[in-house]
């Protein structure tokens, strides 16, 4: 908190930028929750690989895989929504409009549809199935990250090219560099205690179910037994 | 540094900022409630 506290107090002091004024500042924001809703879904990604890979050696490892899967897919559609709105009341302000159907914004657009798709499933398929199919959605929906991430690279769009790493024309100014490395190691920080707070609930959750399986079994070895 | 609300540059980017931290501090609220809440049960 005292990190997010000063990334904010560095984002409203830096200094102003020449072309847009302080409009410039959402970018503090944006950019971290853009930058790692590319990280959640890859966590996602990895601990459903785990979960398939243990479903039939391990069940306990496979259940805590599948919690850690399921929490890191709701930090990602946090993160990706959080990239979305800002980017959108950003644009809105800079180019005068809310939406445009370029490369950038629809594959980022599809990457929030297929983890909000992922926690539907959790959430309606049927009790047996969920965790499986849930897995193959996950490894299934990893594969839009790479694209969304390269499309400002691969294509022309109205979405700015990179600023970091996007040849000898990117970049910032070095004065804007602590605001924006204290926001993103901040909401960094903040996602991963999210992520671990959520593991958590889910392991209780998953704890209290077995109990009331293993309580609603026992009941039934009892009646049969009388 | 002051920002003025009535241009709508201005208000965007407040909007941005208050919805970072309504949807950040409130899915962290959801998660912390029903954490405790299971761990009395």
């Amino acid at each position: 908190m005292l990190v997010l506290a000063f990334g904010f107090y560095k984002a409203m002091t830096a200094p102003t930028e020449a072309t847009m004024g302080n409009l410039y500042r959402v970018f503090f924001y944006h950019f971290p929750h853009a930058s790692e809703s590319y990280l959640f879904p890859y966590l996602n990604c990895g601990a459903s690989f785990l979960y398939l890979y243990w479903r039939g050696r391990n069940p306990a490892r496979a259940l805590a895989a599948d919690a850690f899967a399921l929490a890191s897919a709701e930090i990602a559609v946090l993160y990706t929504t959080l990239g979305l709105a800002t980017g959108m009341l950003w644009g809105r302000a800079a180019w005068g409009i809310w939406w445009t159907w370029d490369a950038r914004l629809t594959t980022y657009l599809l990457l929030w549809l297929l983890y909000v798709s992922y926690i539907l499933l959790r959430r309606f398929a049927a009790p047996d199935q969920t965790a499986l199919l849930s897995a193959v959605l996950a490894i299934f929906a990893a594969i839009d990250i790479p694209i969304c991430y390269m499309s400002i690279r691969w294509w022309r769009t109205q979405h700015p090219a990179p600023v970091f790493g996007g040849g000898a024309d990117s970049g910032i100014d070095p004065s804007m560099w602590p605001a924006v490395l204290w926001n993103v190691a901040g909401w960094l920080m903040w996602g991963i205690f999210l992520l671990g707070l959520r593991y958590s609930l889910e392991r209780r959750r998953q704890a209290r179910a077995a109990a009331a399986t293993e309580h609603f079994l026992g009941n039934i070895a009892l009646t049969e037994a009388q | 540094m002051t920002i003025p609300f009535s241009t709508l540059p201005q208000r965007h980017l407040v909007y941005a900022y208050c919805i970072v931290w309504l949807l950040q501090f409130g899915y962290g609220t959801w998660v912390a409630i029903n954490w405790f809440r299971e761990k009395r049960s």
